[in-house]
């Protein structure tokens, strides 16, 4: 039964592609500087965060322009595709009324969208590199499996919630919330290597955080994370993805009522 | 299946209500079994088939599940128990546009019609023309959806639909769209539609079109299926409904 969807719902890839497409067309063609804000929206959030962290607060991390883009760019990552894919199945109710097809399509096309915009983003810290004349170490190798990770989590929660969301709408607002309390407690502005060794483990809990400080350490300190840290993450990450299809797939036609 | 486009056997649907947040019941509708405190059987124990090529009408009074029943068969709705098999291809019309992303193009509004319908990206650049052109669109192909009128984006709809050209369709109370031109051009894509022997389930109020255009006919009332059969035969019980006095409803 679940092979059997998830064959279904890979046979429908082309659909996934043609709703991140229409996604990015809405949002790029709504705007004037259409993909240019793809680069500015972290060029500015960068501009802002780095001004007050080696200014105000005085941050002491090794490479830190690229430390902080980095961070900035993986978590909006997170918090677009998760954001964008709880409401992705409110947002189409109109079709998800009208015709069948496996609704899975909807929370995973969200993610997929943040991930070309991501895409894009790496761009401007490829640019970063060049311009801090940084040469990456070899352990920057595993970062595309650090994001497919992060892709993975993104999907887990997005299709979890975003089925849930259709009867409880209060969930989008919390998930704001959450995403805005998560940006502090995440090694995204700061690094975790100067806190007490129990902070610092209550803190790594977050698979976010667990991903976020393995890409620093191999992209920038050329340090490979340790295998437990590597075999929670996927655990949890995966736990999840497992735990969002079964809710999604439990709820989905329940769920097409309450629209 | 053979010959049968369409089978269901022993379907029922409950949907729950909250009363405390919808409107209050008549005395009727409390003294009606179907609905208990906070269910609605909205249907009960419905079989029958549709044949291949058949166009088949089904009335019945405004909330009596008419809608429901075209969304279980088109796989939208699970039903509580019973089965629906559907042989071919099936495109439900049930609300026309609102599937569509106002957003959206013309253009690119068909291919995510098409996309979601399982057409393959070559199939469906090949219809996009055709489309436009039946729709009387191909100015606006270019043109955001929420600029469009009304009637406009149900042509775009019901022309998308019909230009896929799939087996069976389900149609809900969507006939008449356009203006009087698109009117008699959709009328007659309808007919050819007919005539190349694919499966119609139409769903209207309007018992003139029942009468003429169906071969066979279904009135559901109380959850029931309360007569199938010729379609005249069926639009008498169904106009019989409102004549009988209130009492005798039960």
């Amino acid at each position: 039964m679940a092979h059997e969807t998830i064959s279904q719902i890979w046979k429908r890839r082309s659909l996934i592609r043609t709703f991140a497409i229409n996604d990015l067309v809405i949002r790029y063609k709504s705007s004037g500087l259409g993909v240019v804000w793809s680069l500015l929206e972290p060029l500015l959030m960068f501009g802002v965060l780095y001004v007050i962290f080696t200014n105000v607060f005085k941050s002491t991390v090794e490479n830190y322009p690229l430390y902080l883009l980095l961070g900035i760019i993986m978590w909006s990552f997170f918090s677009r595709a998760t954001t964008m894919g709880i409401g992705s199945i409110i947002g189409r109710a109109g079709i998800i009324k009208q015709i069948y097809f496996p609704r899975e399509i909807l929370p995973i096309s969200s993610c997929v969208t943040a991930l070309v915009m991501m895409g894009i983003e790496f761009g401007v810290f490829f640019a970063f590199v060049v311009v801090f004349q940084f040469l990456p170490p070899i352990s920057i190798l595993i970062l595309p499996g650090l994001l497919f990770l992060l892709f993975c989590l993104s999907v887990g929660i997005s299709l979890f919630l975003s089925v849930l969301n259709v009867k409880f709408r209060d969930i989008q607002s919390v998930w704001g919330v959450v995403m805005y309390a998560g940006f502090f407690i995440s090694p995204v502005i700061y690094s975790l290597d100067t806190f007490p060794e129990e902070l610092r483990r209550f803190l790594l809990i977050n698979p976010v955080a667990q991903i976020l400080e393995m890409a620093h350490n191999s992209v920038l300190y050329g340090t490979l994370p340790s295998l437990s840290s590597v075999a929670y993450t996927v655990g949890v990450t995966f736990g999840i993805l497992i735990l969002g299809y079964f809710t999604f797939r439990h709820y989905q036609f329940k769920m097409v009522e309450e629209l | 299946m053979s010959d049968n486009a369409i089978e269901v056997r022993s379907l029922c649907k409950t949907f729950k209500i909250d009363y405390n947040k919808s409107v209050s019941h008549t005395a009727e509708e409390l003294n009606d079994k179907r609905y208990s405190s906070d269910k609605i059987e909205v249907l009960n124990d419905i079989s029958f088939e549709v044949k291949k090529g058949e166009m088949f009408g089904i009335v019945g009074r405004n909330g009596i599940g008419k809608t429901t029943l075209l969304r279980i068969i088109a796989g939208i709705y699970k039903p509580d128990s019973g089965t629906v098999k559907v042989d071919g291809s099936l495109i439900p019309l049930l609300s026309l546009g609102t599937g569509f992303d106002i957003e959206l193009d013309a253009k690119d509004n068909i291919i995510m019609y098409g996309k979601i319908l399982g057409f393959s990206d070559k199939e469906i650049q090949q219809k996009i023309l055709e489309i436009l052109r039946f729709a009387e669109l191909e100015k606006f192909a270019n043109v955001k959806l929420k600029k469009f009128s009304t009637g406009m984006v149900m042509r775009l709809a019901f022309t998308t639909a019909m230009q896929i050209d799939p087996d069976i369709i389900l149609v809900d109370e969507i006939l008449g769209v356009g203006d009087v031109a698109f009117q008699k051009k959709s009328y007659d894509a309808f007919m050819s539609f007919r005539q190349k022997k694919k499966t119609i389930v139409y769903v209207s109020q309007d018992v003139n079109s029942i009468n003429t255009l169906c071969n066979r006919a279904m009135l559901l009332n109380k959850g029931r299926i309360e007569s199938i059969g010729s379609p005249s035969k069926v639009v008498n019980d169904y106009l019989g409904i409102f004549e009988k006095p209130k009492e005798s409803i039960k």
